[in-house]
């Protein structure tokens, strides 16, 4: 841990970057907390949702925040769990980055969720066992004293032998978690285009795309993109999993999109087919968030370091859209079962579009996920302390 | 014990939606445009004028199925959604935490967040203000004027819903999907 106080807390370089990040970050912060206050006068009528769509940004940003974590998770994992030298030195601020995204995607939820005290108590004294919600909670819950647990052995008592077993312990409670996660969507019988075993399995794909994309992120702010001779290997064997995950990913859904298309099968083909041809798929899914970091890669022959930090930050984007679409998609056939209303004709695809308090909630948790980063950066040494 | 089912012999269905306001009265139910128990279906003619088929008009009655397999129950984390002693599938407002899964996990779009709880609501055949009682009747049914909706008990042969559903044949509503739902359109 470093020496810290109040004053040196508030004291940073002035560079340009710097300045940016900062106005960002204390922007995005007031406006999560605006949008907490606003949702406490006003309570869920502060948000968007209806009863055809009760699932909106919140549900998006929790998912994305967790995505993170567990993806900066394995990711580390490659390191200091499974032993690859060069990437024993990410350990420290990849966990802390999964600490501080999955505390931002906590502070999400509790404003989605109508009862988050309630949740608490009865998650114990009632556990709804056959429900994916219940299994995930649980399990984020474990990975996160997991997690926390490890950063400790990795950062202030430091112990290669027990932030490893505890390393262990947060990778296979992560996994678990979040592979639930994607099962909250792919267990819904009634919604046809989700309904199936994709998403647990695309959950944990897209969690490692997101931690490579987020690594280069965190690396790239700390060095300038001017990299000590050190990280230049960790960054290329990077580039090379990031494609090969890209790889499996873009073949993962080319898939998902082809069975779902063949036979027509009802709701399941006309949504799919409403989806890609939207906007956010394309531009956002496919060109941010695939194709734009997965050609640097293979055009650079996986030797891109420099351009892939600027490739991730529009991954990222993409990675929100991935998210988005994700709950808006599974959400959007309209449940009109014996409920035509006289004269109207049959309803269309469910609209949607998030409210000024869900933007401020939904993106202010990355304003909590910035503002705890600085503070772990002034509080400890994220740094590779030579331990390895 | 019983297990409380409804049968509807929609054909009859005027679609003058007592029954819609018979719930909305028994129940409390709030005048929102999402707050809905139950709801009157419209299928419409089919054909275009002169050359319209009368017959393809139908009104379909409609409510929560009280499925024997309901995916809302099976996917609430803290069992606020239960099967009652009656087969009921009803909501412990002080469990439901409000999570909304159970919304987007019922097929049927039977349930709906309730602004005087907080909670999510849908029907529950009446059972505080009628089954408690010990009556075996639902506002629904009692207020329909055709006689559309047959209330009672599948474990009781001789119940009237027994009876019809062993004399005549019905279809049920996305039963494909295994959610064996206890409300039975007759044909």
């Amino acid at each position: 841990m470093n020496e810290f106080s109040i004053k040196s807390l508030i004291t940073f370089r002035k560079t340009p970057l710097n300045l940016l990040v900062a106005v960002i970050g204390a922007t995005l912060l007031a406006s999560f907390v605006a949008g907490a206050v606003y949702f406490f006068l006003h309570g869920h009528h502060a948000f968007n949702v209806t009863r055809q769509h009760p699932w909106g940004l919140l549900i998006s940003m929790y998912v994305f925040f967790v995505v993170s974590s567990t993806g900066l998770c394995i990711i580390s994992s490659i390191g200091h769990v499974f032993g690859i030298q060069e990437f024993q030195q990410i350990g420290k601020r990849a966990i802390a980055g999964a600490i501080i995204t999955l505390l931002s995607g906590f502070a999400v939820i509790s404003l989605e969720i109508g009862h988050p005290i309630r949740m608490i108590i009865y998650n114990v004294l009632t556990p709804g066992l056959t429900s994916a919600i219940w299994w995930m909670g649980t399990l984020y819950g474990v990975y996160m004293v997991f997690i926390m647990i490890e950063f400790f052995f990795l950062a202030v008592k430091v112990s290669h032998k027990w932030s490893k077993i505890f390393g262990i312990g947060g990778l296979l409670a992560g996994l678990a978690a979040h592979s639930n996660l994607g099962a909250v969507f792919g267990f819904l019988i009634s919604r046809p285009s989700a309904n199936g075993v994709f998403y647990p399995v695309y959950f944990i794909l897209s969690a490692m795309i997101t931690g490579c994309y987020l690594i280069y992120i965190f690396y790239g702010f700390r060095y300038r993109n001017e990299y000590p001779a050190h990280v230049i290997p960790m960054l290329k064997k990077l580039n090379k999993i990031l494609g090969m995950l890209l790889g499996v990913l873009i073949f993962f859904e080319a898939w998902k999109i082809i069975t779902a298309l063949y036979g027509s099968m009802p709701e399941r083909a006309e949504t799919i087919l409403h989806v890609i041809q939207s906007p956010t798929f394309i531009f956002g899914e496919v060109f941010l968030g695939m194709l734009i970091p997965f050609l640097i890669i293979l055009l650079s022959n996986a030797e891109a370091i420099k351009p892939m930090v600027y490739a991730s930050l529009t991954g990222m984007v993409g990675i929100f859209f991935m998210r988005y679409d994700l709950v808006h998609d599974t959400l959007i056939y309209p449940m009109d079962t014996l409920k035509r209303s006289d004269y109207q004709l049959p309803p269309g695809f469910i609209d949607y579009f998030p409210s000024l308090a869900e933007f401020a909630i939904g993106f202010g948790g990355i304003g909590i996920a910035i503002f705890l980063f600085y503070i772990a950066e002034k509080v400890f040494n994220l740094d590779d302390n030579g331990h390895y | 014990m019983a297990r409380f089912a409804m049968a509807l012999d929609y054909k009859n269905c005027i679609n003058c939606r007592a029954c819609e306001s018979a719930c909305k009265q028994e129940n409390g139910i709030l005048l929102d445009k999402d707050h809905y128990r139950i709801w009157v279906g419209v299928k419409e003619i089919e054909g275009e004028f002169p050359n319209l088929s009368i017959a393809s008009q139908a009104y379909y009655p409609s409510q929560c199925q009280h499925c024997d397999n309901a995916p809302c129950q099976q996917v609430c984390p803290t069992n606020a959604t239960y099967y009652d002693q009656n087969g009921v599938v009803r909501i412990n407002p002080e469990q439901c935490i409000l999570c909304t899964y159970c919304i987007n996990a019922c097929p049927y779009d039977a349930r709906y967040v309730d602004n005087r709880t907080i909670t999510v609501d849908k029907c529950n055949f009446c059972a505080d203000t009628r089954l408690a009682n010990g009556e075996t009747t639902t506002a629904c049914q009692a207020t329909c004027p055709t006689k559309v909706r047959i209330f009672g008990d599948l474990d009781d042969p001789n119940s009237e819903i027994s009876q019809v559903l062993s004399k005549r044949e019905y279809k049920q509503i996305k039963a494909g999907l295994g959610t064996k739902p206890k409300l039975f359109y007759l044909i």
